[in-house]
């Protein structure tokens, strides 16, 4: 690829909508050209300006009653009533208002933190699985990993091994999210990686969705137990609700438990 | 719509044009669907109201920009506060606007903006990029007096 070629790419780049091999020479050319590389560099801070700045919405009060009462007469005049109309007006409430009106400045930053903090998380992710960063502590047995965490955080991370269910324990290792400390836990399906990130909910993170996903990666997110968790894979979206559906059982059995490790 | 009071407005109607018109949401996946309708309504409302919603080429501007005040600078363009981004954006007609906010904010993929702006994906490209472009240009420092008062 030559730099013309590159720039016209920049944006489908930076998008993740450039097919695969060409993602691969527009990377190699970026790699060694700097001013094709200073471009790129331009798009991605935009992308951060804006993703950290762009507002959010949220729908008035006085507004959502106004559209639930309208809803309502409209479904009496209609011959289908609607299904599920409030979970329903809320997403739409929050997607319409956020796309029209743009230059009227509510501030509400909570999702645009979330969104950053699924980024982040998900870039942990890829990092650990290209790198050689994978695992700090290599160990099957939750018994060598548990307390590898002792004296380097200041929480201890609740560990399990899932072996039995297919989803063996792999190692853990730090991971920095923002200026916090936190656990990723590794466990493995198949040739599949899951990356499970850890820390205490009372952490005053930013919260994110509880699911998403990002660049073909999933994201499931929950809060339970004293913990906050984010478990990131490309594993397919059902198996990967099986394995959280694992944790979170395995989570509530030891908060009831008499005596807790 | 920049005003509140309006997007309230374009809001509701969008969201009773959806109600009526459930039945001809075929796909899968309703929000292109449903961001088609409101946007279309906030067009509509816009062109009501005597604004323009045509598209608008800031070309010119950009070039000459380009050309006097040398090249954006990323670290500035990263740590730009929210005003600015919000003057920026702004400044961008409603077709660029409208594809950055669906992407950005939104998470939307070229082919589901297509979908709702109702153009080819390579128009979306091509509106994406410039916005972009201009925005850099905005806030990273290159475009003179104008961008940053």
């Amino acid at each position: 690829m030559i730099c013309d070629e590159v720039r016209v790419r920049l944006d489908a780049r930076v998008d993740d909508e450039l097919p695969p091999a060409e993602m691969v020479e527009f990377d190699a050319h970026v790699g060694q050209c700097g001013d094709c590389r200073t471009l790129q560099e331009r798009k991605l801070a935009l992308r951060n300006a804006l993703a950290r700045e762009l507002p959010q919405f949220e729908a008035p009060q006085s507004l959502r009653h106004e559209l639930e009462e309208a809803a309502r007469r409209a479904a009496g005049e209609s011959m289908r009533p609607t299904r599920t109309p409030s979970r329903w007006w809320a997403l739409a409430l929050a997607a319409s208002l956020a796309i029209v009106a743009t230059g009227s400045w509510q501030l509400a930053t909570t999702r645009a933190n979330g969104a950053m903090l699924t980024q982040t998380l998900l870039e942990s992710h890829v990092r650990s699985l290209i790198g050689e960063h994978l695992t700090d502590v290599v160990s099957s047995d939750l018994h060598t990993v548990k307390p590898w965490f002792n004296g380097r955080l200041d929480f201890s991370p609740p560990v399990y091994d899932f072996a039995g269910r297919g989803y063996p324990l792999l190692g853990g290792r730090l991971e920095y999210v923002g200026e916090r400390k936190v656990a990723a836990l590794v466990y493995g399906r198949r040739k599949h990686v899951i990356n499970v990130f850890i820390w205490p909910a009372d952490a005053g993170m930013a919260q994110g969705p509880p699911a998403a996903t990002r660049h073909g990666y999933h994201l499931l997110h929950w809060n339970q137990t004293d913990f906050t968790y984010w478990v990131v894979s490309d594993l397919g979206t059902t198996e990967l609700g099986e394995f959280a559906g694992l944790l979170k059982d395995a989570d509530s059995a030891a908060a009831t438990a008499p005596t807790r490790q | 719509m920049r005003d509140p009071h309006d997007a309230e407005d374009a809001t509701q109607e969008a969201m009773l044009k959806a109600l009526r018109h459930i039945d001809q949401c075929r796909t899968d996946n309703a929000r292109p669907w449903l961001f088609a309708i409101i946007r279309n309504t906030c067009h509509s409302l816009l062109r009501r109201r005597g604004t323009t919603v045509a598209e608008v080429s800031f070309d010119e501007t950009l070039h000459s920009q380009e050309g006097e005040a040398g090249q954006p600078d990323a670290i500035l363009i990263r740590d730009a506060d929210r005003e600015s981004v919000h003057r920026a954006l702004a400044t961008l007609p409603l077709v660029y606007r409208e594809v950055v906010v669906l992407r950005e904010l939104q998470g939307l993929s070229y082919k589901e903006i297509a979908e709702v702006a109702d153009v080819p994906i390579g128009t979306v490209m091509s509106r994406l990029g410039r916005a972009r472009e201009r925005l850099e240009f905005l806030l990273g420092g290159a475009a003179g007096k104008e961008g940053r008062k």
